[in-house]
C-alpha cells in the first residue's frame, strides 16, 4: 500500500514537472505584421509639419513653433471579413515627433486572412487611468500622466509663439471621464482589402494635422492647459477629428 | 521510489519557484473588504522587503535628501513631525499637512483632494512635486537601474532584469498596504480583550452620537469630501481642483482619526496644533459658506466635561504596536 502511494506521488510529481514549467505551445496560425504609419501634415493644403518651425496658423493667423508634440493611439483592431475584430494585444502607442520611429506603430503576429477595416483609439481607454502603474508606452517615465489629477496627458503640445504672453505655449490635453472624456475611437473601412500573407508586412497610411487644435481656438486664447475641461476636449476632439486615411501599402 | 520521489519534488521547486515567501496581510473581520487588489502584484516577503527599502531610500529625491519617510514617520503614525507642512528638497515647505500612510488598503483615493486614483500611483505625485521630491520618474529609474543591490533586489522579487516604474511602484504599494493599523484600545475593545473606562465610554457614545458619521468606524472615515467650515474664503479650492465643480470648493477628504493623538498637527494646512483646538472650531469656529457640510451647520458642541470624555476616546485609537512593529522600521 505504502509503495502505491508513493508511486502515485511520484506520477503526481512528474506530472506536476511536465506542466508547471512547460509553456503550452498552441497550434499557431500563420501570421505577418500589419503596421500603421503616421504622416503629419499642416492645414489644409497638407504642408510637411515639423518641430522647432514657425508654423502659421492657416485659420487663427498665429505664429507657433512646437518643441514637443506627443499623442496616445490605443486599441488596434482589424475587422475580419466576417465583421468581427481581431484586436492587437496591450496596444499601446506614444507617437513623439520628436523621434520619427514612434510615428510607425507594428502589429506583430497577425493573423494572415483578409481584413476590410481598422478600427483605433486615439487617447488611452478609461480603464487603463484607474488601473495603477503601468509600463512601456503608458509607463509614467514618459512625462505623459499627472501625478495629482491621475489619468493620461493624451496630447502634449509645447512650443513657443507671439500670440502667447509669456512667450510659450503648453497644453497638457487629456480627460477620461464624463463630460470630459476626450478618447476618441475610430473606424476606417478600407475601399480594397487588406491581404495579409504568412510573413508579409502591410502598412496602414494615416495622416495627422496637429493644425486642428486650434480649429475653433488660438493660443491668444489662453496659451495653457493643464487638467481636462471643456477647451481641452475641445482641442483634443478637433485634433482627433483631423486623422485620415490615406491607403494601404 | 522515496528518493525518486524527492528528487522530482526537488526539480520542480528549485526549477520554477524562488525561494521567496508568502506575505499574508492580516486585518480585523470588522474591517470592510479591501480597495486594493494586488492584481499582479502578489505580496511576498521580497516585495515587501524591497518596498520597504524604497520606502526609507532617499535615492527617489532629486538630490537624494528626502525619503517618503522623511514625511511620513512610523513614530508619528506615519504623518510628518508635527509640522504644519513638510520640507521637501532645498527646504521647500509643501502647502498641504502630509496624511498618514496606514490603512491604505482601504483607501479608494489619495491625498486631501482625493486626486489620485489607485494605491499604486500614489506615490508618483510626492516624487515629481517640485516641493517634496522634484525628482522625475525617468531619473529614479536611471538611479535605482544604476544600484546593483536594487537590480538584485528587483529581479528576486519581481524576476526582471530591468527596473520599471510599475515594478517600483508596485513594490511600494505592497509595503504600504502592509501598514495595517488594528492594534489601538479601540480594536482590542472590539475583539473584547479590553473594557474601556468609565470616561472612554462616555466618549465613545459621545463620538458615535456626534462625528460617526464622517469619521465612521472601524476605519475612522467615510472617504468623503467635506467642507469643515474652516474658511469662507478658499485659498485652497480642495476637492474642486480635481472636478472643477463649485459645488466641491473647499471641500477635502474626511480624515482617519485612528492615531490622531500623534498626528498632529490637524486639518488639511495643520492649522490647529491640539485636539482641543479642534474641538473648540467645531464649538464655535464654523464659517459659513455655499458648501458647508449641512451636519456642521449649527455647529457641535460639547461641555468641558464632554470634551475630556471624547479626547479619552480618541486616545483609544493610537496603535501603539504600529509604531513599535519593527517590521515597518527602516
Amino acid at each position: 500500500m505504502k509503495s502505491i502511494k508513493i508511486s502515485f506521488f511520484a506520477i503526481a510529481s512528474i506530472i506536476l514537472l511536465l506542466t508547471s514549467c512547460h509553456k503550452h505551445k498552441h497550434e499557431e496560425d500563420t501570421v505577418g505584421t500589419v503596421k500603421v504609419s503616421f504622416s503629419h501634415v499642416w492645414g489644409m493644403n497638407s504642408a510637411t509639419f515639423s518641430l522647432n518651425q514657425d508654423l502659421v496658423h492657416p485659420m487663427n493667423g498665429e505664429t507657433m513653433n512646437f518643441t514637443t508634440f506627443k499623442y496616445y493611439v490605443s486599441n488596434l483592431e482589424l475587422k475580419k471579413e466576417d465583421g468581427t475584430y481581431w484586436k492587437h494585444p496591450e496596444s499601446y502607442f506614444l507617437v513623439n515627433l520628436a523621434d520619427p520611429t514612434t510615428a510607425t506603430l507594428e502589429m506583430t503576429n497577425v493573423p494572415t486572412g483578409h481584413y476590410t477595416g481598422f478600427r483605433y483609439t486615439l487617447g488611452v481607454d478609461s480603464l487603463r487611468n484607474v488601473s495603477g502603474a503601468q509600463t512601456g508606452a503608458l509607463s509614467t517615465a514618459n512625462g505623459m500622466f499627472w501625478s495629482w489629477n491621475s489619468g493620461y496627458i493624451m496630447i502634449k503640445a509645447e512650443g513657443t509663439s507671439p500670440a502667447s504672453s509669456s512667450g510659450n505655449f503648453a497644453y497638457h490635453l487629456g480627460g477620461y471621464a464624463g463630460t470630459n472624456n476626450v478618447v476618441t475611437t475610430n473606424t476606417i473601412e478600407f475601399t480594397d482589402h487588406l491581404e495579409l500573407t504568412e510573413n508579409a508586412s502591410k502598412t496602414i497610411k494615416m495622416s495627422a494635422n496637429p493644425a486642428k487644435l486650434f480649429h475653433s481656438d488660438a493660443i491668444a486664447n489662453g496659451s495653457s492647459i493643464m487638467m481636462p475641461g471643456s477647451r481641452a476636449k475641445s482641442m483634443a476632439t478637433n485634433f482627433y477629428s483631423g486623422f485620415t486615411f490615406l491607403g494601404l501599402e | 521510489m522515496k528518493l525518486i520521489y524527492f528528487l522530482f519534488l526537488g526539480i520542480v521547486v528549485i526549477s520554477c519557484k524562488k525561494k521567496d515567501q508568502p506575505f499574508v496581510i492580516t486585518y480585523p473581520e470588522y474591517f470592510p473588504s479591501p480597495v486594493y487588489q494586488f492584481i499582479d502584484n502578489t505580496p511576498t516577503k521580497s516585495r515587501f522587503e524591497l518596498g520597504r527599502k524604497l520606502f526609507y531610500d532617499p535615492i527617489l529625491s532629486e538630490d537624494n535628501t528626502v525619503s517618503c519617510a522623511t514625511c511620513h514617520a512610523q513614530t508619528h503614525g506615519f504623518a510628518d513631525h508635527g509640522v504644519s507642512f513638510s520640507q521637501g528638497v532645498h527646504g521647500l515647505l509643501g502647502n498641504r499637512n502630509a496624511p498618514t500612510v496606514f490603512n491604505l488598503l482601504w483607501s479608494p483615493y489619495f491625498n486631501w483632494d482625493g486626486g489620485v486614483n489607485h494605491l499604486e500611483i500614489f506615490s508618483l505625485a510626492p516624487i515629481t512635486n517640485p516641493v517634496e521630491m522634484n525628482e522625475s520618474i525617468e531619473n529614479v529609474l536611471l538611479k535605482l537601474n544604476n544600484t546593483k543591490v536594487y537590480r538584485d533586489a528587483f529581479k528576486f522579487a519581481y524576476g526582471t532584469e530591468e527596473i520599471t516604474d510599475q515594478l517600483m511602484y508596485r513594490a511600494i504599494s505592497i509595503f504600504l498596504a502592509v501598514i495595517v493599523s488594528d492594534g489601538s484600545k479601540y480594536d482590542d475593545f472590539r475583539q473584547g480583550k479590553v473594557s474601556f473606562t468609565d470616561e472612554e465610554n462616555a466618549g465613545y457614545q459621545l463620538f458615535k452620537n456626534n462625528c460617526a458619521s464622517c469619521h465612521s468606524e472601524p476605519l475612522f472615515t467615510n472617504f468623503s469630501f467635506q467642507n469643515n467650515g474652516l474658511d469662507s474664503v478658499f485659498v485652497d479650492l480642495g476637492r474642486a481642483r480635481i472636478t472643477q465643480e463649485s459645488s466641491d470648493i473647499g471641500k477635502f477628504k474626511v480624515p482617519t482619526l485612528r492615531n490622531i493623538e500623534l498626528t498632529y498637527p490637524y486639518m488639511h494646512d495643520g492649522r490647529f496644533m491640539t485636539l482641543n483646538m479642534v474641538l473648540n472650531h467645531y464649538d464655535s469656529g464654523i464659517k459659513h459658506s455655499p458648501t458647508l457640510s449641512s451636519s456642521l451647520s449649527q455647529g457641535i458642541h460639547f461641555t468641558s466635561q464632554e470634551r475630556a470624555s471624547l479626547i479619552a476616546f480618541l486616545k483609544t485609537l493610537t496603535d501603539y504596536k504600529l509604531l513599535d512593529n519593527a517590521k515597518f522600521r527602516e
